[in-house]
């Protein structure tokens, strides 16, 4: 199967540059069949990746170790559903992936894009060939998937096994996936730029492409939060981690991009402003390549280490140039017609809001790229920790939550003195009161208390807006939920990202909770002994263990007792004075009010062959707090040493992803048409080619 | 096996590539006046998207009546010129029938009374 692989990419980069140099000559010269011929290549591409991809996931089903890719990346012990994730565990792989994404999408989207792009569509296809082309190069002169070795192995190495998680079976193709998709805007945008079609024809497919590979991009960031909770084995979520930062910031860029494009949709404005996000968007995800792929940047995805990192920092300069010099070539032409009315409008708030999105975007580039700088002019190694980021991007991100509130209250074009009045009172009401309970209550924290208040001021806001439009639909007849349906379904992009920010708003919570008020405790347990934190006893009934070919796996049981804190009042109390939240009980006899009400196993393995260890933390989540227990290391003498920590409001994190999914796909599902199609007179030279 | 699969693909290949060269279709570009036509019926269906969000924004109490009112009848001259250069019909009364017909069944979509939301 490798020469069938080898064959299909071959081939398919003779394609790809066919269909570049064939759809520009093609509109040059008037020749229509080669236009076709050259986008009939296009699709062709695709069907040649995917025939490379068949061929190297046929190695991995078939144990072909004659492969390297496969031999590095599998062996017989591992189970058959990974074989989509040993597809693209590794470099070669997951650039295979990428490539097979972009051709199949790039497919579509010309396959799909409306006529009236037919000026541009030509530069469309050269750029997305010429991107593809790019790929191919890569995968059959520097990092061929289907590399042969001159001895074959009896047994593959196996997959790494921090892959081995279902969490990878999304993250990283919806993280790749994203980056990648944001090449489809870009590419669309800048062919209409090269062809001189300056109007709003793009507008359309550069949102809804735009707005698939942010949502993508989105899912993938949430899932790779979840992965990490669950088996990195550090207690957190987001660590401000190279590889995270740069698939962060094209998502910020984009995030910025889908608000600010809804102005040019509406008001005609921003169309230069929307440019540059997507020019910035699409270098960033070149960004996030490079640094995936042997970057100058240390990171714990240490899956993808490689020496390709030149390779992508030459294509990223390129994009780079060539993306801002069409920009500067085609910006006279890009000015919109119209100014803004008043700084208190919709249109100013998005504009705040791009500056702020872009503002972290760049505090985070400063932190990723700070190292780099560093090591190169003093030659001092430093590494930019999570304090950094979230000193810096937490006060914006905040800021940028409450406009999240204020945006949708104003409208379009200037708002009045009276109008700010009535619709600002009641969701400002809600955030005050908010604080106050909270306050009133004893929770302590400021910050997180704000926080509160503003999620609260934003969420009634997004009450409001649905409260005026459900009701004046009520009136009119139908009934509650009927009238909300047709109120959103009326304008389904801005009620979809209406739900997106509930999204967000529950994310927060999430955020604030665990970041704010999260007890930790590290302790060494023997069997029988327990620790108390918070409400919680954790007791260590017995340790397991199991020693497989490819790793050795512990785990300790482990009880979980709710209790009453009352009865531990004396411990308590000792623990405080040394300035801990929690104790270690010797004794293990349970009091009167303890109740048990989970078994947890935290599971700790090593795999030999990758001198590589992997954990699954033991979690008892509730809407209210997660209890997590890290097994940190089984020591010889018989204790396991564990990290407990209580996680308040962490299960709010991954209940946002469905919310975000479907206001996604409600902003983006398509209205149905309205026209009667004018009757024309039949001119004679009308007829076009297919496609 | 493979070599065989292969070699089938980049035949395939080469037949689709090379069939709007040989095939019976005969292929244009597309005109000038096709595209022209085309941006404008995009930019009047566009209107007709800021018509109906302009009207909902109304219903939903967003517009005073004056602001809605000047709003709306922009965009209406708007749609109609555009309709105008794209079909070339030069009546008014044709053009405000096929602008209200599209235009209503918009409201039809949303739920919105034809006077923007007086009646709501």
């Amino acid at each position: 199967m490798a020469d069938l692989g080898a064959m299909a990419l071959l081939l398919g980069m003779a394609l790809s540059i066919y269909a570049a140099v064939g759809a520009i000559v093609g509109e040059k010269i008037g020749m229509a069949e080669l236009a076709v011929s050259a986008r009939r290549a296009l699709y062709m591409t695709a069907l040649t990746v995917l025939a490379a991809s068949g061929a190297l996931v046929n190695a991995f089903v078939n144990n072909d170790f004659s492969i390297k890719y496969v031999a590095d990346h599998s062996n017989t012990l591992m189970d058959r559903a990974f074989v989509w994730v040993a597809f693209y565990a590794g470099n070669e792989g997951s650039l295979l992936y990428i490539l097979l994404v972009l051709s199949i999408i790039s497919a579509i989207s010309i396959r799909f894009a409306p006529r009236r792009l037919a000026r541009s569509l030509p530069w469309t296809i050269a750029i997305l060939s010429v991107i593809q082309l790019f790929y191919f190069g890569v995968l059959i002169f520097v990092a061929s998937p289907f590399e042969l070795l001159d001895i074959v192995p009896l047994d593959g190495r196996g997959i790494n096994p921090l892959l081995t998680h279902p969490g990878m079976f999304s993250h990283p193709p919806l993280l790749m996936g994203g980056l990648i998709g944001i090449t489809i805007p870009f590419a669309f945008v800048s062919g209409a730029l090269i062809a001189g079609t300056y109007g709003d024809d793009w507008i359309d497919v550069a949102r809804v492409s735009g707005i698939i590979a942010w949502g993508v991009l989105g899912a993938g960031l949430l899932l790779g939060a979840w992965w990490a909770y669950t088996i990195l084995g550090w207690g957190g979520y987001w660590s401000w981690d190279p590889i995270e930062n740069v698939a962060l910031m094209p998502w910020l860029v984009m995030t910025a991009f889908i608000h600010s494009i809804m102005v040019q949709k509406r008001r005609g404005m921003f169309r230069m402003w929307n440019v540059a996000l997507l020019n910035i968007a699409f270098v960033l995800a070149q960004l996030g390549m490079f640094i995936n792929r042997g970057g100058p940047v240390v990171s714990v995805h240490s899956f993808a280490a490689s020496t390709l990192g030149i390779i992508f920092l030459i294509f990223m300069l390129s994009s780079l140039v060539f993306a801002f010099a069409l920009f500067l070539w085609r910006m006279p032409k890009l000015k919109s017609d119209r100014a803004m009315d008043s700084f208190m409008s919709r249109e100013a708030s998005c504009l705040i809001n791009n500056f702020l999105f872009l503002a972290v975007m760049a505090v985070t580039l400063w932190g990723v790229l700070f190292p780099v700088f560093s090591d190169m002019a003093r030659d001092i190694s430093v590494s930019v920790s999570a304090p950094y980021f979230n000193r810096v991007n937490g006060p914006v991100l905040l800021i940028i939550v409450i406009l999240m509130g204020v945006g949708p209250l104003l409208p379009w074009r200037k708002a009045s003195a009276r109008s700010l009045k009535q619709w600002f009172v009641w969701p400002t009401v809600v955030g005050v009161v908010t604080i106050v309970a909270l306050v009133a209550i004893g929770v302590q924290r400021p910050v997180a208390i704000f926080s509160f208040g503003v999620i609260a001021f934003v969420a009634s806001a997004i009450g409001e807006e649905w409260w005026r439009g459900t009701a004046a639909r009520h009136r009119s007849g139908d009934n509650w939920f009927t009238a909300w349906w047709r109120l959103v379904n009326g304008n389904r992009p801005r009620h979809g990202g209406y739900i997106v920010h509930i999204s967000i708003l529950i994310l927060g919570l999430g955020i604030i909770g665990t970041n704010f008020y999260q007890q930790r405790m590290d302790e060494a347990l023997y069997v029988g002994e327990s620790l108390v934190l918070d409400n919680y006893r954790i007791e260590y009934i017995d340790r397991g263990s199991s020693e497989r070919p490819d790793r050795i796996a512990q785990w300790a049981e482990m009880s979980v007792y709710r209790i009453d804190p009352a009865d531990y009042a004396q411990e308590f109390e000792t623990a405080r004075a040394r300035g801990s939240s929690g104790f270690k009980l010797e004794d293990s006899s349970a009091r009167p009010n303890d109740e048990l009400i989970d078994q947890i196993e935290p599971w700790h393995g090593f795999y030999v062959d990758f001198n590589m260890a992997s954990v699954r933390s033991g979690i008892r989540s509730t809407i209210v707090e997660d209890l997590y227990v890290i097994p940190r290391d089984f020591l010889t003498d018989g204790r396991v040493s564990i990290a407990v920590s209580i996680n308040p409001l962490a299960w709010w994190l991954w209940t946002s992803g469905p919310f975000f999914l479907i206001g996604t796909m409600i902003a983006l599902w398509p209205q149905a048409s309205v026209e009667r199609r004018p009757v024309r007179k039949k001119v004679p030279d009308e007829s076009e080619g297919d496609g | 096996m493979p070599i065989i699969l292969g070699t089938i693909l980049a035949l395939a290949a080469i037949v689709v590539i090379a069939y709007p060269f040989f095939g019976r279709k005969r292929y244009r570009l597309v005109s000038e006046s096709y595209l022209t036509r085309e941006s404008h019926r995009a930019e009047r269906l566009r209107i007709y998207r800021k018509i109906s969000d302009v009207e909902s924004d109304f219903a939903s109490g967003d517009l005073t009546d004056a602001d809605y009112q000047q709003q709306r009848d922009q965009l209406r001259v708007a749609a109609a010129e555009t309709l105008r250069e794209e079909t070339g019909i030069t009546t008014a009364s044709e053009r405000d029938e096929q602008l209200e017909m599209e235009i209503s069944r918009l409201r039809d979509q949303t739920s919105i009374s034809p006077e923007g939301g007086d009646t709501l």
